[in-house]
């Protein structure tokens, strides 16, 4: 591993692994960002997520190590699916990992979650045919 | 009265227990060695931003497209431009 990355390529291809289970489970784009911000974290985490290709269908999660701050942002249409319940929850088991040192078991756990509560059932009465008997 | 110690009883007395003492610290230490620096939270971070599934291309820098012609004859129109339909994000905040 070279000297100063933050994550090793196991961790790095573990987390990668989590988005793109996320990302099929729920149909979102997942996006995960770990480094300092330049100003408060909320403004600069919303930044980030306008910075992705569909902001509105994307879920940013963005964690600062050194000010040990997690901000999770879901973007208009993301929202409907994954409620600011849901994301509350997957920051409490994020932010139980990260505060034990535990970065890449938390990011892999919390967007587990995150995909796991974004994920919505097919519709089986979406079809409008009456039932038949 | 004083012990005079040979060269086989150093080695066997001080060299083979130091020898000892230097395995065992490199197996204690060999893993976290190789895993590199680990995050402690409070202390600095040392390394260099990350971002996992990051935009695919950069973003047009908005001071370089051409200019519409309708906008730039109304005034404030500038002001207006690229800010979009407002949005309502959500989401969740945390701290360790």
């Amino acid at each position: 591993m070279p000297a100063g990355d933050a994550f090793t390529p196991d961790q790095l291809y573990d987390i990668e692994r989590a988005v793109r289970n996320a990302e099929e489970t729920s149909g979102l784009h997942f996006s995960v960002y770990v480094g300092g911000a330049d100003s408060e974290t909320r403004p600069f985490a919303i930044e980030l997520l306008n910075e992705l290709d569909d902001p509105d269908s994307s879920i940013l999660v963005y964690v600062d190590p050194a000010g040990r701050r997690l901000e999770i942002v879901t973007g208009s249409l993301a929202r409907r699916q994954l409620s600011d319940a849901s994301a509350g929850l997957a920051a409490l088991t994020m932010q139980t990992s990260f505060a034990t040192g535990d970065l890449t078991g938390g990011l892999v756990t919390g967007v587990q979650q995150l995909g796991a509560h974004a994920h919505q059932p097919p519709l089986l009465h979406a079809n409008n045919e009456p039932h038949k008997l | 009265m004083i012990v005079e110690l040979s060269g086989h009883s150093l080695l066997v007395f001080v060299g083979i227990p130091a020898l000892v003492i230097a395995v065992l610290a490199l197996l204690v230490f060999a893993s976290s060695i190789a895993s590199g620096p680990r995050y402690r939270p409070g202390l600095s971070w040392w390394a260099p931003p990350v971002w996992i599934n990051g935009p695919t291309a950069t973003k047009p820098d908005p001071a370089n497209l051409p200019e519409m012609p309708e906008l730039t004859s109304a005034p404030g129109a500038t002001a207006t431009a690229g800010t979009g339909v407002a949005r309502t994000l959500g989401g969740a905040s945390a701290s360790w």
